[in-house]
C-alpha cells in the first residue's frame, strides 16, 4: 500500500512557478538586450555576458560557502545579472559591472537570506553601490575614473543623455527616435524605451506584474513634472523611468504585497524621482527613489493591511472596540 | 439572472466533466462494511450490538446521549464480525462495527410511513436524530442540533454550490431528486422557523438550477440564487456572503446570522429519514478521475471500504497514483485503502502520477502576492505561513491565522511550493494555547 501517494491536502497545484515567472521576466528584458546590441554592438554584448556570468558564479560560490543547495534554476541570478548590466552603459569596464553584479547577487540577495529575504532590489543595490564606491573610498577614485550612475546620471566627457540634454535646455532629440532608436550615450535600457514598454505589457499580461505600482509612478512623474514646468514625456521616456517602473518597483520581493500599499509605493517613488531631478544637483533619481521605498514596504504593509473577511464590522448601535483598529491595538500592545 | 460570489477565491480547473452527465446509478454491494463509530462533529457512539450479533439493514447499531451526537445503522444485513479499532478516512485507527454481509435483504425498503403534508416540526427532529443525519457536505455536524433553533432564523440556505473540482454527486441529486430536496427545504424551512429558502448554486449547474427553478416557480418563499464558479464558493461563511449579503463576522454561529446553511444532500437525507424512516445508511459519492475507467455518480453503501469502489470502477493500477476521499482542495489522501466511505465522503478521487504533486522543495516566499490576492478570507498567507513555519506564534495570531478556513487556494497557487496550508494546521493548536 505504500506506493500509494500521500500529502497534505491540497491535492492540486497551479503552474506557476517561481522559475517560471523569473523565466518570464528575462524574456520579456530580450527586446530591449537585443536593441542595445544592436546600437552598441559587441561592447553591449561583453556588458551582458560579463554580468550574467558574474551573476551565475556569485550565486554559486555564495551557496557553496553558505552551505545552501545551488539555486540557479529558478533564474532570479540571470535575471539580476541582466538588469544590472542593462542599467550601464554598453562601454562600461568589465570588472565593473562584474563588480555590480557580485554586489548585488552576493550581498544584496543571498547574505541577506536568498531569495525572498531581501529588502532591496538587488540590481538596483549593485548598480548604485559601484557609483557610490569611489565617493566613500576616495583612494579607489583613479580606479573608477568615468563611472557615473550613466542610466541616472551624465556621462559629462561624452554625449549627454536626453535627460542630461533636458535639463541643460539643450536641443531634444525627436520623439519617435528617442521612444524606438535612441543612440544616446546613456544606459543599454535607454536605447529603445519602445521595447521596454513591450516587455513590461508582457509581464502585465502574465500577470507577473499589476497596474497599480507603474500606473501611480508613470502617473506621480508626469503630473509633477507638468506642475513643475517640466515636459512631462520627456521625464517618461528618458533615464531609466520605464525599466524603473515596469521591472524593479514591480519586484516581488521588495514592493508591498497589499493593494493599496502599491498605490502609495509608487506615487511616493514617483514624488521622490522628480525631487531628485528638480531639485538636487543629482539628474536622475530612479534608482535611489526605489531603494529609499524599497526600505518602507513593511511600514506600508502596516499601514495598508486589509481586515479579515472574519473581522466584525463597526455598527453603529455597537461601541468602539469592535473596530479593527483597536483589535490590533491591543494585539500589538501585549 | 446575475451570478453572485464573494471577494477574493480562485477559479481552479472544474474536472466536472468526467462525471457530471452520469446519472446516479447504485453500486455493487460490498461484502463487507466498516462503520466508524464517529463519522460527525462531536461525541462519539457507543455500540448497541456485540460481535456475532446478527443486524438487519437500517438497524441502529450504535448511539450516543450526548446531544452533539448522531447514531450509526447497519447499512448492510449481515453479522457483527467485529468491534475494533480500524483505518480510517481521517487518518490513523478508530473504533468501528465491522459487519459481514449475508444473505438478508440488502435493499432499504421505501415505505411510505409519514405524509410530507401532515409531518409535523416534531416528528421531522425526531426522525433526523433517529435517522443519524449529520452534514454530508463535509462538516459532518449532526443535522438534528440546527433543527431547533433557539433564536429565530429567517432564511434557510441550502449549499449547492460544490465548488470543490471533480465533485458532481450534489449536482445530480439536484437534478434527479429536485422533487425531494424542495420538499425536504419545505419541511426543515418550517422546523428552522424560518420564511424563505434560498438554493445557492454555481452556474456550472444549469440543469440543476433548471430543475429546482421550475419546482419553485409558483413559490414566493423559495428562490434560486445563481452563483459565480468560483472556488470556495461552498463554504458557509462565502456562500452565506454571496448569496445573502450578509457578513460573517468571527465565532457568529448561523442562527444569529439568521441564516442557516444545510448541503442539499442533507435535505434530501433528512426528508427521507422522515417520510420513510430511512436512516442515513448510503449516499451519493462521485468517483472520479482522469484514468478511471467507470467514472460516475454512485450510490454508495456507508462503511464501503475504497478497495472495493475502486475495484467496482475499474481502477487497478495503483503505482505513484493518490487516492483522495473527498475534493481535491480539502480532501485527505489515503495510505490504506481498507479505510471505509462514510456520511460525509463526498467523492473518491484518483489522481493519476501525472497529476500528483511532487514532493519538491519548496522555496522561501517571494512576496508575489498572489495568495493575498486569492484568499477568501481577505488574509494574508503569506505572513502567516512564515510566523507559522517558524513556531512565532504570537505574530500568526496577529495576522489572523486563526480566521483561516484551510481552503487550500494559497498552497495551490503558490509559486514557490509553500505548503502553507498543511503549516496553518500545524500551527493552529499553538495559537490557541496563547
Amino acid at each position: 500500500m505504500s506506493k500509494l501517494v500521500h500529502t497534505p491536502p491540497p491535492h492540486l497545484k497551479a503552474e506557476d512557478t517561481v522559475s517560471k515567472a523569473m523565466r518570464d521576466v528575462i524574456l520579456a528584458l530580450i527586446p530591449v538586450s537585443i536593441f542595445a546590441i544592436l546600437i552598441h554592438g559587441v561592447d553591449a554584448l561583453v556588458t551582458i555576458l560579463v554580468c550574467l556570468a558574474a551573476a551565475a558564479v556569485t550565486e554559486l560560490i555564495f551557496r557553496k560557502v553558505m552551505r545552501k543547495k545551488p539555486s540557479l534554476n529558478d533564474y532570479s541570478a540571470l535575471l539580476t545579472g541582466l538588469l544590472v548590466a542593462l542599467c550601464f552603459s554598453a562601454g562600461v569596464a568589465w570588472w565593473v559591472a562584474a563588480l555590480a553584479t557580485f554586489i548585488g547577487v552576493g550581498i544584496g540577495k543571498e547574505l541577506m537570506g536568498g531569495l525572498g529575504w531581501n529588502r532591496f532590489n538587488p540590481a538596483l543595490l549593485g548598480r548604485v553601490s559601484v557609483f557610490l564606491i569611489p565617493s566613500v573610498f576616495y583612494f579607489l577614485r583613479p580606479y573608477f575614473e568615468g563611472i557615473t550612475l550613466s542610466t541616472w546620471s551624465v556621462d559629462a566627457t561624452t554625449q549627454g543623455t536626453p535627460l542630461a540634454m533636458l535639463q541643460q535646455g539643450g536641443e531634444l532629440p525627436g520623439i519617435l527616435e528617442m521612444l524606438v532608436w535612441s543612440e544616446s550615450a546613456g544606459a543599454m535600457v535607454e536605447t529603445s524605451p519602445l521595447m521596454v514598454i513591450i516587455g513590461g505589457a508582457y509581464l502585465l499580461y502574465r500577470g507577473h506584474i499589476g497596474w497599480r505600482i507603474p500606473a501611480t509612478m508613470l502617473g506621480a512623474i508626469i503630473v509633477l513634472s507638468a506642475v513643475l514646468g517640466g515636459n512631462p514625456l520627456m521625464h517618461l521616456l528618458a533615464g531609466g523611468t520605464l525599466l524603473g517602473a515596469l521591472f524593479m518597483a514591480t519586484d516581488w520581493v521588495t514592493s508591498p504585497i497589499t493593494d493599496n500599499g502599491k498605490i502609495i509605493f509608487g506615487i511616493a517613488i514617483g514624488v521622490l524621482v522628480i525631487i531628485f531631478r528638480f531639485f538636487t544637483p543629482a539628474v536622475e533619481g530612479v534608482a535611489f527613489g526605489i531603494l529609499i521605498m524599497n526600505a518602507f514596504v513593511p511600514l506600508i504593509e502596516k499601514w495598508t493591511r486589509r481586515p479579515s473577511f472574519s473581522e466584525p464590522k463597526p455598527t453603529t448601535s455597537e461601541p468602539k472596540p469592535t473596530t479593527a483598529a483597536a483589535g490590533k491595538g491591543t494585539a500589538a500592545a501585549k | 439572472m446575475e451570478a453572485k460570489t464573494f471577494q477574493g477565491g480562485a477559479h481552479i480547473p472544474p474536472y466536472k466533466s468526467y462525471t457530471e452527465d452520469k446519472p446516479i446509478e447504485k453500486l455493487s454491494e460490498p461484502s463487507e462494511v466498516i462503520l466508524p463509530l464517529l463519522q460527525h462533529s462531536g461525541a462519539a457512539c457507543k455500540p448497541l450490538v456485540k460481535e456475532g450479533d446478527k443486524v438487519k439493514i437500517g438497524q441502529k447499531i450504535a448511539d450516543s446521549d450526548e446531544f452533539f451526537s448522531a447514531p450509526v445503522h447497519a447499512s448492510i444485513s449481515g453479522t457483527v464480525k467485529a468491534i475494533e479499532p480500524r483505518p480510517v478516512p481521517t487518518g490513523g485507527m478508530d473504533d468501528c462495527i465491522v459487519i459481514e454481509a449475508d444473505d438478508g435483504p440488502q435493499e432499504f425498503e421505501m415505505k411510505q410511513v409519514r405524509d410530507p403534508e401532515t409531518v409535523t416540526v416534531e416528528e421531522y427532529r425526531e426522525c433526523v436524530r433517529e435517522g443519524g443525519v449529520a452534514g454530508m457536505g463535509g462538516a459532518a455536524l449532526p443535522t438534528h442540533v440546527q433543527t431547533s433553533p433557539r433564536q429565530p432564523v429567517d432564511t434557510l440556505l441550502l449549499n449547492g454550490a460544490e465548488c470543490e473540482p471533480f465533485l458532481t454527486c450534489d449536482h445530480r441529486l439536484m437534478v434527479e431528486k429536485a422533487e425531494e430536496l424542495v420538499k425536504g427545504a419545505e419541511i426543515m424551512m418550517k422546523s428552522i422557523g424560518a420564511n424563505k429558502t434560498l438554493f445557492g448554486i454555481e452556474v456550472n449547474k444549469p440543469d440543476a438550477i433548471n430543475a429546482i427553478s421550475e419546482l419553485i416557480k409558483n413559490r414566493s418563499d423559495m428562490e434560486v440564487v445563481p452563483l459565480e464558479c468560483k472556488y470556495p464558493q461552498g463554504f458557509k461563511s462565502h456562500l452565506i456572503k454571496a448569496a445573502t449579503g450578509r457578513d460573517v463576522p468571527r465565532g457568529a454561529r448561523s442562527a444569529e446570522l439568521g441564516c442557516i446553511v444545510r448541503n442539499v444532500g442533507t435535505t434530501v437525507a433528512a426528508y427521507e429519514a422522515t417520510i420513510y424512516d430511512k436512516p442515513l445508511i448510503e449516499r451519493i459519492i462521485t468517483v472520479s478521475g482522469p484514468k478511471v475507467s467507470r467514472p460516475g455518480n454512485y450510490i454508495i453503501k456507508v462503511g464501503t471500504p475504497a478497495s472495493h469502489i475502486l475495484e467496482a470502477v475499474g481502477v487497478t493500477d495503483l503505482e505513484g497514483v493518490k487516492v483522495v476521499l473527498g475534493g481535491p482542495m480539502t480532501g485527505l489522501s489515503q495510505t490504506d485503502l481498507n479505510v471505509p466511505v462514510v456520511k460525509s465522503t463526498t467523492g473518491v478521487v484518483v489522481l493519476p502520477p501525472e497529476m500528483v504533486r511532487e514532493e519538491m522543495d519548496y522555496m522561501a516566499c517571494v512576496r508575489c502576492g498572489k495568495c493575498v490576492d486569492h484568499c477568501p478570507m481577505l488574509l494574508y498567507p503569506n505572513e502567516i505561513s512564515i510566523y507559522a513555519e517558524a513556531g512565532m506564534y504570537e505574530d500568526a495570531k496577529e495576522w489572523d491565522i486563526m480566521d483561516c478556513i484551510e481552503c487550500g487556494i494559497c498552497a495551490y497557487i503558490c509559486p514557490s511550493y509553500r505548503p502553507i496550508v498543511h503549516m496553518v494546521q500545524r500551527a493552529k493548536p499553538h495559537v490557541e494555547k496563547l
